[in-house]
């Protein structure tokens, strides 16, 4: 699968970078570690294509030089318990059973106990990591109805293989994420939702999940006339504004039902969930979730709690 | 040089022509005046076939011409078409012109090597997709190409217009032909009439065919495509009317109704101007309708 070239690289730059997140909304303070640039997977809507300008999958190879960079974020770190994911320029998963590049990471956190390694991906392979699984890593699938797999995500493991990934790490000790992020809106997408919401309560135990991120569909404009380009129907069938920080981005009457509908959906199943809205606004965090993060500090202090409360004093 | 009868020319044969349109009316004052200066170039064979001159024997013959002078020449085809078009490029061609320079050497077998050459001389980058645009315009329709040429459209408008369905081009450009748009207009027009075609799986021209204003036309698609947002709109302006506001004071909403904030402007040339103002906005506040606006952007 996938015919990028590989290249393998010694960067010296930061490679543990805060998450960009986007101008004038609320991010969580997520730092990334820049593992792998670019992905086989190709998703129809994936943004990596406007950013990385060669088609090649760079891989950072020095890792005592990346365990150094983490290290130093630790120590820097006073108040927050620092989260670290690998999936930022990549996904995390696609291409490590083969390369093998996440398992030094993994054991470093799993040494250190100081932080938490979440490994995002689309790609339902993590046999080859679970002898080496700990604590401190979260395996997290994003998530999304069949549909839209076999339509916008035709690379990736289908919706079953990675609930029984997400299912398999839990049995390994691990916490687990889910991101229903990009929600994309198409005709009856809110049955497919429910029956998605549905599947993951009956197979995951939901009180091991440590969050759930929702984020609704949003891309910068060059991409708009990609989709039209390629009649992308799923992409471009609900109704878009600009937002404050260029991307289209849902009318925000949509995104706010659209998120009360999953955030009631996903609470009916577990009221203890943490859900949390991916680069959104205020606003729309206090018509959904009743709270209301005046900043990515408060939403930082979100995570802290939740990540307290689920693995007490480890961390 | 010879004179060679008008009939005994193909006129049908057009295989090196890359002239459009044939009708040039300042050619056909010109020659109308003065005669045909400048000689065809025609293959030497029965009947002869033109290799540049297409203009100049169609304004002849319009004039009642029955001899034109003319080279004969003995070429290949290949030598022809490179003739044609080097003779052409001693004035600005317009696209459509261009798109023909492009199909007909791909059509003659040109090597790449030539075809890029000649697409360098014409300002034409040799890649796929351009290519593909130009070939596709040059086999379009004539009414295509002549509302193309109308509308003076860029190359991006003109493949966005080509994407649509034969009969949806012929619906477009009746009803574009009777608007005054400008090439931005134009873009937006036909971006959003290829999302209606994308979630609805086709164009309703019959809400839109009898339109002769850009900013109706405008609305009615952005009222199909962004029903909510529409909605809204008319909402606003629904409730800007019950408050009947004097043109001294405005309230201005964020344009997508995301932000939760409201801004009220006052314009006055005095105290008392100010003092009246007040008035008017406390008495639309009382009314309720300040919270009905509100009630726009907060959920």
């Amino acid at each position: 699968m996938g015919l990028q070239p590989i290249e393998f690289v010694e960067t010296k730059g930061d490679i543990v970078r805060n998450c960009p997140g986007t101008k004038h909304h609320i991010c969580c303070g997520y730092k990334t570690i820049d593992l792998v640039e670019g992905c086989i997977l190709s998703c129809s809507y994936c943004i990596l294509k406007e950013y990385i300008n060669t088609p090649n999958i760079k891989i950072n190879s020095d890792i005592p030089y990346i365990l150094s960079q983490i290290s130093e974020a630790i120590d820097a770190e006073k108040t927050h318990i620092l989260r670290f994911g690998t999936g930022e320029l990549s996904d995390s998963l696609a291409i490590d059973r083969r390369y093998r590049l996440n398992q030094p990471l993994v054991e470093f956190f799993g040494e250190t106990k100081k932080a938490i390694l979440e490994l995002k991906s689309k790609w339902a392979q993590i046999d080859h990591l679970t002898p080496f699984l700990n604590p401190y890593i979260v395996i997290s699938f994003s998530l999304a109805p069949q549909r839209i797999i076999d339509k916008e995500e035709k690379r990736t493991s289908p919706l079953y293989k990675r609930l029984k990934a997400l299912r398999k790490a839990q049995e390994c000790g691990c916490f687990v994420g889910l991101h229903l992020d990009p929600v994309i809106i198409y005709d009856g997408f809110e049955k497919d939702y429910e029956y998605l919401i549905g599947d993951i309560g009956r197979i995951i135990d939901l009180k091991r999940v440590l969050w759930v991120s929702l984020g609704l569909l949003r891309f910068p404009p060059k991409l708009f006339n990609r989709f039209l380009d390629e009649n992308r129907k799923n992409l471009l069938y609900g109704e878009f504004v600009r937002g404050e920080d260029g991307k289209y981005r849902y009318v925000k009457k949509e995104r706010v039902r659209i998120y009360g509908m999953l955030y009631n959906l996903l609470k009916e199943q577990e009221k203890d969930l943490f859900i949390y809205l991916c680069m959104e606004r205020k606003d729309i965090w206090r018509s959904v979730t009743g709270m209301t993060p005046e900043d990515n500090e408060a939403l930082m202090g979100l995570f802290d709690s939740r990540i307290k409360t689920l693995y007490g004093g480890i961390l | 040089m010879q004179t060679i009868p008008i009939e005994r020319i193909n006129m049908n044969d057009r295989r090196f022509c890359i002239s459009y349109p044939l009708q040039d009316d300042a050619l056909l004052s010109s020659i109308r005046m003065e005669g045909v200066i400048q000689p065809l170039l025609i293959l030497d064979k029965q009947p002869h076939t033109i290799v540049s001159g297409f203009k100049r024997i169609e304004a002849a013959k319009e004039l009642g011409f029955t001899d034109i002078p003319c080279f004969v020449m003995d070429m290949d085809y290949k030598k022809a078409m490179q003739a044609s078009i080097h003779s052409n490029l001693g004035r600005v061609l317009n696209i459509i012109e261009k798109a023909y320079c492009v199909d007909k050497l791909f059509t003659m077998d040109f090597s790449e090597e030539e075809i890029s050459g000649v697409m360098s001389m014409i300002s034409l980058g040799f890649y796929e997709k351009i290519i593909k645009r130009m070939r596709a315009l040059a086999n379009a329709e004539n009414f295509v190409k002549d509302f193309v040429l109308q509308k003076n459209m860029t190359m991006q408008n003109v493949e966005k217009l080509l994407g649509f369905a034969d009969h949806e081009i012929k619906d477009i450009t009746e009803m574009l032909n009777r608007i005054h748009t400008t090439e931005s207009m134009m873009r937006e027009i036909l971006q959003m009439l290829s999302i209606m075609k994308l979630k609805y799986g086709n164009i309703d021209f019959s809400a839109i065919k009898g339109m002769n204003n850009i900013y109706d036309l405008k609305r009615s698609l952005k009222y199909s495509i962004n029903p909510i947002l529409s909605g809204l709109e008319e909402d606003l302006s629904e409730i800007k009317n019950r408050c009947a506001l004097p043109p001294s004071i405005d309230i201005k909403v964020d344009p997508f109704f995301e932000k939760e904030y409201i801004d009220i402007r006052i314009r006055a040339n005095g105290p008392e101007e100010v003092k009246g103002a007040l008035l008017k906005i406390n008495s639309i506040l009382d009314a309720g309708y300040i919270r009905s606006i509100f009630g726009l952007t907060t959920y």
